[in-house]
This record gives C-alpha cells, structure tokens and sequence, in this order.
C-alpha cells in the first residue's frame, strides 16, 4: 500500500525534538498563544468599549471566573447535559440515517464489481461511506443544538441552574459523541456483514475439461477437473503444488483449498478473503546506473514523487536494509518442515517501450549480508504491476556461488541487519519503489480487529467535528456555525494544499492572487507581465503575505483529515499500527479539550438573554 | 423592615447595544433596591418598563452596562449562586420532548441532588402542583396551565431560597390563577424569599408584601403594599344585618360629625370570587349539592 508518511514511534511523535516539535509541545504552546492572544483582543476590544479601568476590570473578571470555573465540573451535571443531547437527538429520529444507509448498501452491491481484489472496493466504498455519514450526523447534530437551547430559550432554565458554562459544552460533545458511537457500531457492523456476505462464495468442480495428474516419472496418477465453475464473477484453475496438495489457484484475491474425501473432491470456501498484513519495514536507498549510492532513483516524468524508479540492464537497484532480524520473523511450512522468510513485494513497472506487452518485465531479487557483501543465489522474479507479490526466501539456501549458506548466520550482520536488493532485468525499462514497497511480512492480525481500528479512525474524526461544531455554536448561530464547522472540516481534508497556500509555495499564488487570475482568466504557472514594476501587483502578493501569516496560524489549529484514513489500509490488506491509533485517539482528546475551553470562554461571556 | 437582604442593586443600569456597540436603548436607569429575606417582592410596570431586564440581570442572564446586583450576598454573574435560587420563566422554557418526571430529574441532576433526594423531591412536588396523572406525559402535551405548573415545580427542585417569578400567573385560568398564588403566599410562609414581576395589578395587590413601580426603565414608587394602597382620608366600614334605622343613625352620626358619606351600599363580591365559587360547587358531588 501506498505509505506516504510513515507511522512514526510514538515518543517522536509526541515529544519531537527541539528543532521538530512533537504533538505535546504543540499542542500546550498553540494553546498559550490562543489565550494570550484572546485575552490581547478581549482587552483592547474591551478598552475600546468600556475605557481602560473598567474595561481592565471586565478582562481580569473574565479571566478569573475562567481560571476558577474551569477545573470545577461534576460528572452528574455533565451526564446530565449529555443524556439530554441524547434524547434530543433520538427526538430529531437520528435514527432515520441508519436506514439511508442501508439503503445506500442495498444498492451498492450493483455497482461494486472488480476484476482483481473485490475485498479492497468493498471495504474502501464501506469505510468511505461510513466517514461520511458519520462526519455528517455529526455535523448536523451537533451545531443546531446549543443555537436551538437559545432560539427557545430553554437556555434560561438551563443557566440559571449551578452548571458551568464548561459543563454545558462538554456535556453536550459527550453526549452526541455517544449517539455518535452507537450509530457508527451499527453501521459497522451492517458494513462488515456486507462485506463478509458479498465476498462469501463457494464453487464446484467443473467436470466437463478434465486434465491428468502426472508424477515425476510421467505417469498419470489422477485425473481431476481443470477448473471450478463460475461463481460470484470468476472461476478458478485446480492445480497441485510441489508438496502435492490440490489448491483452487489464486484469482480475484483468494484461492481455495479442494479437500479430498477418498474419491470425491470438494472445494472449500475461499481462503484469507480479508486479510490485515503485519509489515515489517526497512530503510531505502538507491543505486544509481553505475552503481553508486543514491537517496532517491530516477523520476519518470510522474508528477507524483511517492516512488522513484531503477533502470533495467543496469547496476541501478533499490536496495532495503531491515533491522533486528531474527527467528521470530521466519515462518514455518507445515507441510514440509522448511522456516521461510516471508518477503512481499510491489513493484510500478514503467516500460519506455512497449514490447511483448503480455510478457511481464523481469526482475532479480537477492538477499545481501550488509557487512560481508555475501550474497544469496540471484532469483528472478516477473514483474506484475501494482500487486503484492510474495518472495518467500527459505532459511537453507545458496550464495551467489551455490554454495549452501544459512539465511539468518550467514545473511544477517552481527547489528542484526539484512539487505534486499532488487534490480530490473530488461534493458531499458524501469522499476519503481518507494520504502513501504518491500517488507517482511509478520503473522496476520484479525481482520475484524483491523476493521475496528478503520473505525475508530472514522469515530476520532466524528468526535473532533462533534467538539468543533459545538464550540462554535456556543458563540454563533446555527447556520453561521455549520458554515464554520464545514469550512474547518474541508480545510482539514486538504489541510496540505491549504498550509502549500499559506507558505506561498502553490502554484498561483496566495487568495487574492488566485483570485485575480480566476477571472482574468489567466495561467496559474506564468508570471504577470512586468510584475516587478507594477505597484498594483507588488500590492497584492504583500496582501497575499499578511494573509499567508493568518493562514498559517489558522493551520495550527485545523485538524489534518487525511491523517485519520484508516480506510486506505483496510481496503488494502493491511494491519493499522497501533501506534497511529493512539495518535489519532490523543489528537482527538487535544480537540475536545481545546473545543471544551474555547466553548466555555464563549459561553460564559456571552449574554444569554436578549 | 429591615431584615436580611437577599438581593440588593445598586445603581443597576443596562443598555442595549446594537452589533456596532452604539446605544439602543436605555432599558435600565441606577435601580437601587433592596429586597429581604421572607418577603414576597412585586416589579410592577407596563411592557418595556424594565422588570424582565431586572430579574434577567438579578440571574446574570445579562450582564449590568454600570453598577452591581448582588443576590444572596454575591455578584449576580457568578454561577455558585444559582444553587440556592428557583427561576420560573415568563414562559416556562422547558425540552417538551422530556415528561414531567424527566424534567425534574434533568433539573435535579444539574443541582447534583443525589438520586434518592431526587426521587423524593419529584414525587413530592408532583404531587403539590397536582400533575400526578401526567407525569409520564411528554410536556408537549401539557396545557398552558400545566406547562406552568411543571415549570414551577423545576424552579423549586433545589427547595431555593430566593425565588424569581416572571408573570408567574399570566396565561393561566382563574382557577390556575388562585392556586399560583396560594402557592407563592405558602412559600413565603415556609421564610423563602419571592421576586416575582407582573404586569396584572390584581395579583400583585393580592400577594406581594412590597412593590417596586417601575416605568421607562426608572423605578417611580417603592414600599409596603398596604401602605401604598391605604387611602388616609377615607374610613371604610363593613357590618352584617343591619337594620334599615341602624343605617339611617348611622347616617345620622356622619353628618352630626361633619363627615361625608361617600357610599353605603351592599357590596358585590368580585367576579373571581363568584367564578371560583360556581367552579368549586358543581364539581362538588351532586349529593352535597343537594344538602
């Protein structure tokens, strides 16, 4: 799968180092400067208003209660306010969205066919979908809530009671977050049996092409079906591996197993539909066609720089270093006793000819000592675009110059490190790779705990838009407060695109240049003409740069969307980190303490009544 | 009457601002009041005279533009105080999605009462505003006089001290009207302290012990009701079977004194006595109709 930022270990994420700040540091730091900078505002919007002494007074009020209410909150009132966001939300038949949703899978099953890996359409559209309608209901929960309590002025009876503005906010966050939860388990578990169901399928044997058996002498010792029939979109060739079992072979993402039972053959169900591979990743580095290292390979012209490729016929190759290999990586077939390490690879191919576009590229894979240079035997491997293919490498193998070598005394430095050199063969076509593109494969996590953390993904986004949503109304009216919170939310999607803005790193530069060139109809790449001596021009971009400042502070606090996708790992077979869970779990907690503070600040200094 | 004040404004003064801080209008001008413990207090004033703003800004529903209000001895912006006060609403502003028990419960817990206390009180003020056949009754359901009832209940689930009441009989029935004020004259007998405003000068002759006039956002009379209303010059007498001769001398005595007799006639009895009787009488059994 593609892994554009790596997980990284969760102390460097949290604390960071002094020139990179961690996640804690950050938060606690954008915190202080929000409230120096509220209470710099509030003062001189105050002395504006009121005079310098009194509006001093009122500032240093505000303060005190803040600092005073904010550590004093009772579970029973806060239970109390969430129970009520409960109901309400039971009132506004929040239920009905279960059923949209049902309908929307009901329908679904049409249109979701694939030729190659149906489990990864489906779990993307399910996951996908799932986010969506989450950060919805969310949204539409949430923000009309609060603007309602004032719109009747149930606020009033609410107010007059001991409950602390930060009572009220966090109740309420709480509160939708539990239907939240509950309607995010439904969906999920609708989803997961849609998933289960649509790829659950059996096949027969096909008798009518029937194909002999032979053994190593070439006599015939059994005549078996060819094929199975066509089931759920596809069939399967009947073949019989090197250790003699008969296996339904791999096609559209899972084989099955064909069980004999004296003369009768069955197939069984299909084997790993779902799947959630454990990687073990390494370090990448290239060599470059003469064989010297390099950080990056070649760029093909792909303006998406995630892989970079190796030339075929050359000393060119992409080579992995993994640490801390030892035992426990291998893995044993039981068959015949043998321990493999069990290595996958994906490989981009770029042909800058056509060629036998139906023979695949060929490609070399060896094992290398990264402190003898001991090299295993060259294996050649072909080349499937975009697929994860295994390599497994038996733990008893030979060098380069066939003599019998151990995989894990011979192979592995002392430091515990392994090299996986891979180089294209073909002359002149290319190999692309990024570093998650080979890795050792631990044993499979569940699949359905893997579903869970997809969730829980999509639950941390649910829960920041819940908080966000009820911050802001406690200040603003209800649409006011959608169109806000929507903002924050879209902005968080593209969070990337927005801070590339903000850096005036994008191409067209900042808003109002942007701007311009939208209804001047004018290329984003180009230059203005004569742009160094026109005043009107040098105007804007400075304008553009203030603004880039506001964005950029705007940045610091905008949720990154992108990072909560724990659908793209699903859909692809792989296991979500634990370590990206509690990420996404403590960022989570960072919005709905931040929200519950801004909230309350709101909330308290507002007047309630009219 | 000098007892402990519970509320007490000085220079009170509110003005509505538009969103661009420019003065709209002067809503409050200096009020200074004091209000003490085990009275029941009247705001008295035509709409827009300034008595919702003044039991608003007692509440902290607003904020004061100059001076203070303190209640129960503490700024009237501060939330801790709100524990020994019952607000009922000019309109009762409850969830109509919540039934009456709900409704309760949901207040109780905001007063972090304890879930026996809870239960306790529940059944108990139920009982005293009469909703025993509804409490399970979504409040949407509930008439003007029932909502008015619940919305009283709510207000004294934390049995407060001080209770603020905005025109807590308006809208409501004769019948609904009497009990409203049987129960504000029952709490002052319990020693609470009631704050109510109104704009129905019948109901609060009836029950307040002293009022506040205001108008135009100024207050314009302040004290003892019986005071207020008691005409110096004029004496009133009131007998029962009294012969025709009786009231002649009478007559006589008058003029031999050289006062004026301004009226002598049988009374009537007011309109809302005469309903309440009508009402009380034909829901009595038919057999004590008869006797």
């Amino acid at each position: 799968m593609v892994l554009e930022n790596p997980v990284q270990p969760f102390l460097d994420w949290f604390l960071g180092d002094l020139s990179n700040w961690g996640a804690g540091p950050m938060f606690l730091v954008t915190l202080l400067v929000l409230a120096l900078g509220s209470v710099v505002i509030g003062l001189l919007v105050s002395i504006i208003l009121y005079g310098p002494l009194k509006g001093g007074e009122r500032v240093y009020t505000v303060v005190r209660n803040g600092l005073a209410e904010m550590f004093y909150w009772s579970p029973r009132r806060v239970s109390a306010i969430a129970r009520l966001a409960v109901q309400e939300s039971l009132r506004k038949r929040v239920l009905v969205a279960i059923v949209v949703f049902v309908i929307l899978l009901l329908f679904a099953g049409w249109f979701l066919q694939s030729e190659n890996d149906p489990a990864k359409i489906y779990f993307s559209f399910v996951l996908t979908a799932t986010a969506y309608m989450g950060v919805f209901i969310g949204l539409l929960l949430s923000v009309f809530s609060l603007p309602d309590d004032f719109k009747s002025k149930t606020i009033y009876t609410i107010v007059t009671k001991p409950v602390r503005a930060g009572d009220i906010v966090l109740g309420r966050i709480l509160g939708f977050t539990f239907v939240g939860t509950m309607l995010l388990l439904i969906m999920g578990a609708i989803s997961y049996i849609f998933v289960w169901r649509s790829l659950d399928h059996s096949h027969q044997l096909d008798e009518t092409v029937m194909q002999d058996i032979r053994d190593a002498d070439g006599e015939v010792v059994a005549t078996i079906p060819q094929l199975t029939t066509l089931d759920n979109g596809h069939r399967h060739e009947i073949r019989v591996n090197d250790d003699g079992g008969i296996v339904a072979a791999f096609a559209q993402g899972h084989e099955h197993e064909v069980l004999q039972d004296g003369d009768k053959l069955t197939v069984s169900p299909p084997l790993s539909t779902m799947r959630a591979r454990v990687p073990k990743y390494g370090s990448i580095v290239f060599r470059d066609p003469n064989g010297n290292p390099v950080a990056r390979g070649v760029s093909v012209g792909k303006e998406w720089k995630y892989r970079s490729f190796i030339q075929g016929g050359s000393q060119s190759a992409a080579i992995w270093t993994f640490d801390n290999v030892d035992e426990s990586l291998l893995i044993e077939n039981k068959r015949d006793e043998t321990e493999y390490l069990p290595l996958e690879l994906i490989v981009r191919v770029f042909r800058t000819y056509k060629a036998d576009i139906e023979t695949p590229v060929q490609g070399s894979i060896q094992l290398r000592n990264p402190e003898t240079d001991l090299k295993s035997r060259i294996e050649f491997f072909s080349a499937r675009d975009d697929y994860i293919d295994s390599q497994y490498f038996p733990r008893k193998l030979t060098d380069s110059d066939n003599n019998p070598i151990d995989l894990l005394k011979d192979l592995v430095s002392k430091e515990g490190q392994l090299e996986v050199v891979v180089q294209c063969v073909d002359r002149a076509q290319y190999f692309g790779f990024a570093m998650a593109d080979c890795f050792i494969r631990r044993p499979d996590a569940s699949p359905l705990v893997n579903f869970a953390k997809a969730m829980v993904s999509i639950w941390v986004q649910m829960v920041i838009v819940i908080a966000i949503a009820v911050a802001a109304s406690a200040l603003l009216t209800g649409p006011i407060a959608l169109m806000l919170t929507s903002s924050l939310v879209l902005l968080g999607y593209y969070k990337e695109f927005f801070v590339s803005v903000a850096r005036g790193a994008a191409e067209g530069g900042g808003p109002l240049e942007a701007l311009v060139r939208l209804v001047t109809h004018m290329n984003l790449t180009s230059p203005f003409p004569n742009e160094k001596d026109r005043f009107e021009i040098q105007l804007l971009k400075n304008v553009d740069n203030v603004i880039g400042v506001f964005m950029q502070g705007v940045a610091n606090i905008l949720p990154d969307f992108t990072q909560f996708n724990g659908s793209s790992y699903v859909a692809s077979g792989f296991d979500i980190p634990w370590p990206l869970i509690v990420q996404q779990l403590l960022t989570c907690l960072a919005f709905v303490i931040g929200s519950t503070v801004i909230g309350y600040f709101f909330l308290r200094n507002r007047e309630v009544a009219r | 009457m000098a007892g402990e004040v519970v509320v007490e404004t000085r220079a009170l003064t509110k003005v509505y601002r538009d969103f661009w801080g420019r003065q709209k209008v002067r809503a409050l001008k200096a009020l200074d009041l004091e209000i003490y413990k085990g009275e029941i207090f009247g705001l008295l004033g035509p709409n827009g005279s300034g008595k919702t703003t003044t039991i608003k800004l007692l509440l902290g529903l607003l904020f004061p533009t100059d001076g203070q209000a303190l209640v129960l001895g503490k700024d009237a912006t501060e939330v801790s105080k709100n524990e020994r006060i019952g607000y009922l609403p000019e309109e009762s502003y409850l969830y109509r999605f919540l039934n009456a028990e709900e409704t309760l419960d949901f207040y109780g817990r905001l007063f972090n009462i304890p879930a026996e206390v809870r239960r306790e009180r529940i059944d108990k003020l139920i009982k005293l505003v009469k909703l025993e056949g509804a409490r399970k009754r979504q409040l949407r359901e509930y008439s003007k006089g029932m909502t008015r009832r619940i919305g009283l209940a709510q207000a004294l689930i934390n049995e407060p001290d001080l209770i603020l009441l905005d025109e807590p009989t308006s809208g409501l029935d004769p019948i609904g009207t009497r009990e409203m004020k049987d129960w504000i004259l029952a709490l002052r007998d319990e020693g609470k302290t009631i704050v109510m405003c109104s704009h129905l000068l019948a109901d609060v002759q009836d029950v307040c012990d002293r009022i506040a006039i205001l108008h135009q956002g100024e207050l314009k009379e302040l004290g003892r009701v019986d005071e207020l209303l008691k005409v110096e010059d004029v004496t009133q007498i009131r007998g029962r079977n009294l012969s025709q001769d009786c009231q002649n001398e009478i007559r006589d005595v008058i003029a031999r004194h050289q006062g004026e007799l301004l009226d002598m006639q049988n009374p009537t009895t007011t309109l809302e006595e005469l309903f309440l009787k009508i009402v009380r009488d034909s829901e009595e059994p038919p057999a004590a109709r008869a006797s």
